[in-house]
């Protein structure tokens, strides 16, 4: 299944607290996904917390762009994604 | 008694007291064998008062299935309903009743993993459409055979989604339900479990065998058998050969018996009467009786239920078929099974009349090389329908080296122009044309035949599909000719469906319009659904690539209908694919998405046009969205278009020539371009020349529009920005509308981009903006990223407009029906919009959305 990068910008700001809410919040997302067969794996959320960036496993990017629809979430771009690992190039 | 099942039957009910609203629904009780689906419905129908009607159907586990089983049944308790029509008017038939009724109508479709063609047709038909219905149909299935490949499946598949439909499963007996039914018996509850795995119906069947627990269920079942006497044991194994249900008097022939004899089966309960048949209370009873029959004593019944059903006056030619298939012998199959082939052809019911047909054609030497030859033709026509031409290519062969030895020569031409069909499905064209031309000779010499008239047609088509005029009019005339002198309509409807089909992609588009419209009336008129399919799809694709989108949906959608009601999966495939290509072109492309990921998912020949048609759709959709997966997708499908006609192909290589450009590495796309741009020339065709020679433009490869290209492409080209944007407003193409505003001064460029924000099309939005920059246009319109979070709240428009219509007190059905979206879908929104607004309940998110300006009347709570 492909790996895909997908960002997104909050310009408010993203805002997810440690409550029951954030909680309920991130689990919603979670089963919503299922519906499209998507699994977010993490993100990174700049300083400002206005841009993330979602790693996920889907089998498209327009299921991708679905699972974002449902969950009521913005899509700025989708890229496919691999790992490069920098230490897989120093010698041992 | 009905342990542990009242919540399934208040599920049930529930549904009833929504159909009498006109809220109907389709339910599917799904369970494993003996799980008691069938105890469940009958409980329910039993229960009713005299207020609904009730439809009571059921599918058969013959060999090969009799077609529409189930509507026959039903066809009982509605007068007037005529099943001789076409299979799409009787279901809308029994739509119309029961959308007009008074009375809601339960109808009950029972083991539908058994269904034949037909009838899952029925229930994709009813199941899309018996929501604003008076009707529940509840359907019973074995959810465990229904796997894999099953053709229910499918269908299941596609119904399942909607909010119309429900699904119940029958779970297998507790411990305690096992208990209390073993209370009054000597039996352990814990072993009795252990046995039946707690499946109702071997509980019971065990409980009943009395005394000792036995080693199989199959051994309870018949422990019960052998307490009857000699004549009832005859009824028994009677009814045990007959799928389904045996008729009283044939019971009575079948084992020499009498009434009495009848009585005590069904009073030791192990057959149950049935208006006036006999059936086992399971099947699986039956399948034990079946099993255990020595081989001659089966032989024995299955001949003689063959020569009670032949002197039936029903003639119920597969019920026939099938015993004769049963029976294993020679004889009977190849005088039965060709003719319940051909009526199951002639129903549409293309699996069914395969199966039949390859029955019969395992003995060719009782059929003798004409009539094998016949079958393997026919076989071949019916596989090739199923979107399997390798199949069907064989089949034909087989067919022309008879006829060849056969020295038939008219047949042999015949045969000759369908192998033809089948080599142009598997894009072998030339050697498809070298059995063309064999054809057109043979025929030269016997005269004015139907068949020439028939391959003259096929010759046009040839060139229709090479995108040549003058040759495809010039045979669409010659054949017109020959229908005319024959006086012969098939031959007259073939010549002018090919003379609209001509027109409308390399001729006059309006008058095509016209001709194919003409056509497709005739062929409802000659009542012939094959002709009528074969319209639609020209009128639909054809209408299509001439960009008439207005009646190429129409005549796609109903092509649709239509194809899936005669099996005809191949046209069923291509006519989605357009669907898709048409839907990528308006701009509606999570539409374009949805129609080519059902095509992939449904279609078997990842090779053909339907498949390349969708995918490209698809690619170019990825490609103007900015998403990754294009590239890879449309080089692929520009290396399998390569085999095909040019106007298969040009929509990947456009797609990736867009791609590039996008890319600003216009020279990766060159080599695929100019190869079609030649193919583009060497056609009539305005559409390939225009859409081709634009890219070939934009790359900077020509200065100017090649001949004969179509009109806005031609204008963009010619540097008239502002005619070809009112050109494709016109047709009804925004990206194109924009791409044309494109090339214009500042003030074009930003309204092409109000409609690419729209859109989602980042990539050409993105150039736009950095070309507005550079010319120093400030107070660009924020990129619409930003912009969806301008929206209050954060909502996304579609929420918003869940927001609203929540906001008017809708509830999630309606809101469903109204957006065009499944119930479940608008669940996820609902439950989204609340958390971002922070409310729990309908009417607190009614009141921020007041708060927040979102709905406007009524909604503002007090204080």
């Amino acid at each position: 299944m492909p790996r895909y990068m997908v960002e997104r910008t909050f310009p408010g700001g993203l805002e997810i607290p440690t409550t029951t809410e954030g909680r309920k919040a991130m689990l919603g997302v979670v089963e919503n996904n299922t519906v499209e067969q998507v699994f977010w794996v993490q993100t990174f959320v700049t300083d400002d917390h206005s841009k993330t960036f979602c790693v996920y496993d889907g089998p498209s990017p327009e299921a991708v762009r679905r699972a974002a629809e449902l969950n009521g979430l913005p899509v700025d771009r989708i890229s496919e994604i691999s790992v490069l690992d920098p230490y897989f190039y120093v010698e041992k | 008694m009905l342990l542990e099942r009242e919540e399934l039957l208040g599920y049930l009910a529930d549904r009833l007291v929504d159909a009498a609203s006109g809220r109907g629904s389709l339910v599917l009780v799904a369970g494993e064998a003996g799980a008691g689906k069938t105890s469940l419905v009958r409980a329910f129908v039993d229960a009713l008062d005299d207020s609904p009607l009730v439809l009571l159907g059921a599918c058969d586990p013959l060999t090969t299935p009799r077609p529409l089983s189930p509507v026959r049944d039903f066809s009982q308790q509605l007068p007037g309903l005529d099943l001789e029509r076409d299979p799409i008017d009787v279901f809308a038939d029994i739509l119309e009743r029961v959308r007009h009724t008074i009375r809601p109508v339960v109808m009950v479709v029972e083991d539908i993993h058994w269904a034949d063609a037909a009838t899952l047709d029925f229930l994709r038909y009813m199941g899309r459409r018996i929501g604003d219905s008076k009707g529940v149909l509840v359907c019973t299935y074995r959810d465990d055979e229904v796997v894999g490949t099953h053709p229910a499946r499918q269908v299941l598949g596609q119904l399942a989604p909607l909010s119309s439909t429900h699904r119940l499963h029958v779970p297998a007996l507790s411990i305690d339900a096992v208990a209390q039914l073993a209370r009054d018996t000597s039996v352990d509850p814990e072993e009795l479990m252990r046995l039946t795995d707690g499946n109702a119906f071997f509980v019971t069947e065990v409980l009943a065998s009395g005394g000792e627990l036995p080693a199989t269920v199959q051994e309870a079942v018949l422990a019960r058998v052998s307490q009857l006497g000699e004549r009832s044991r005859r009824v028994v194994e009677g009814v045990s050969v007959a799928p389904r249900s045996l008729e009283i008097a044939h019971a009575l022939a079948i084992a020499d018996a009498s009434p009495d004899d009848v009585d005590a089966a069904l009073s030791a309960g192990v057959l149950v009467g049935d208006g006036h048949a006999l059936r086992f209370r399971h099947e699986l009873a039956r399948a034990a009786v079946e099993d255990a029959l020595p081989p001659a004593r089966s032989l024995g019944l299955h001949l003689r239920m063959l020569e009670i059903l032949e002197h039936d006056a029903e003639r119920d030619l597969a019920r026939i078929a099938h015993h004769a298939i049963r029976a294993g012998r020679s004889d009977l199959i190849v005088e039965h099974a060709p003719a319940a082939g051909d009526e199951a052809a002639a129903k549409g019911a293309r699996y069914e009349a395969v199966k039949f047909y390859r029955a019969a054609l395992r003995y060719p030497e009782a059929l003798g090389p004409e009539r094998t030859a016949r079958l393997h033709l026919k076989l071949g026509m019916e596989l090739r329908a199923l979107d399997r031409p390798g199949d069907s290519e064989v089949e034909v062969r087989q067919a022309i080296a008879g006829f060849r030895r056969l020295e038939l020569v008219e047949e042999l031409a015949n045969a000759l122009g369908q192998l033809q069909a089948s080599l142009w499905n598997l894009r072998r064209f030339e050697e498809g044309w070298a059995a063309m031309n064999e054809a057109l000779q043979l025929l030269e010499s016997l005269g004015v035949t139907e068949t020439l008239g028939y391959t003259l047609y096929r010759v046009a088509h040839h060139h229709m599909l090479s995108r040549h005029a003058a040759p495809a009019f010039e045979y669409v005339e010659k054949a017109r000719r020959i229908g005319e002198q024959l006086g012969s309509r098939t031959i007259a409807w073939v010549s002018l469906m090919m003379e609209g089909t001509t027109h409308i992609v390399v001729g006059d588009a309006d008058r095509g319009v016209e001709l194919l419209r003409r056509a497709v009336a005739e062929a409802d008129r000659m009542d012939n659904r094959g002709f009528v399919s074969a319209g639609l799809g020209m009128l639909g694709s054809g209408g299509g690539e001439a960009r008439r989108y207005e009646v190429a949906i129409e005549a796609l959608q109903r092509g649709i209908d239509v194809a899936l009601a005669i099996d005809e999966d191949y046209t069923v495939a291509y006519n989605r694919s357009w669907l898709a290509r048409i839907a990528f072109e308006q701009g509606r492309w999570d539409d374009a998405v949805r129609y080519a990921e059902l095509v992939e998912r449904t279609t078997l020949q990842r090779e053909g046009i339907a498949y390349i048609t969708a995918m490209s759709a698809l690619g170019r959709v990825r490609v103007r969205r900015g998403d990754p997966g294009a590239v890879d997708l449309l080089e692929e499908m520009t290396a399998l278009s390569k085999s095909h006609e040019v106007q298969h192909g040009w929509n990947a290589v456009c797609g990736l020539a867009e791609h590039h450009w996008l890319a600003d590495r216009p020279e990766a796309a060159i080599g695929d371009l100019e190869f079609t741009y030649r193919r583009a020339l060497d056609t009539d065709s305005q559409w390939a020349r225009g859409e081709v020679g634009f890219w070939m433009w934009r790359l900077g490869r020509i200065q100017e529009p090649p001949d004969g290209a179509a009109e806005p492409f031609a204008l963009q080209m010619s540097g008239d920005w502002e005619g070809s944007a009112a050109a494709w407003r016109e047709i009804g193409c925004p990206y194109e509308v924009a791409t044309a505003l494109a090339d214009g001064p500042p003030e074009a460029k930003l309204e092409a981009l109000d409609i690419l924000d729209r859109l989602g099309a980042r990539p050409l939005g993105d150039r736009i903006r950095n070309e507005l920059r550079s010319q120093g246009v400030d107070h660009l319109p924020p990129r619409p990223s930003d912009r969806t979070l301008a929206n209050p709240a954060g909502l996304t428009d579609r929420q918003l407009e869940v927001l609203r219509l929540i906001a008017e007190g809708l509830g999630n059905d309606e809101i469903a029906s109204m957006l065009y979206i499944s119930k479940k879908t608008v669940e996820h929104h609902v439950s989204a919009i609340y958390t971002k607004l922070g409310v729990a309940t309908r009417v607190e998110a009614a009141r921020a959305a007041a708060r927040i300006g979102v709905g406007n009347r009524g909604v503002t709570a007090p204080g």
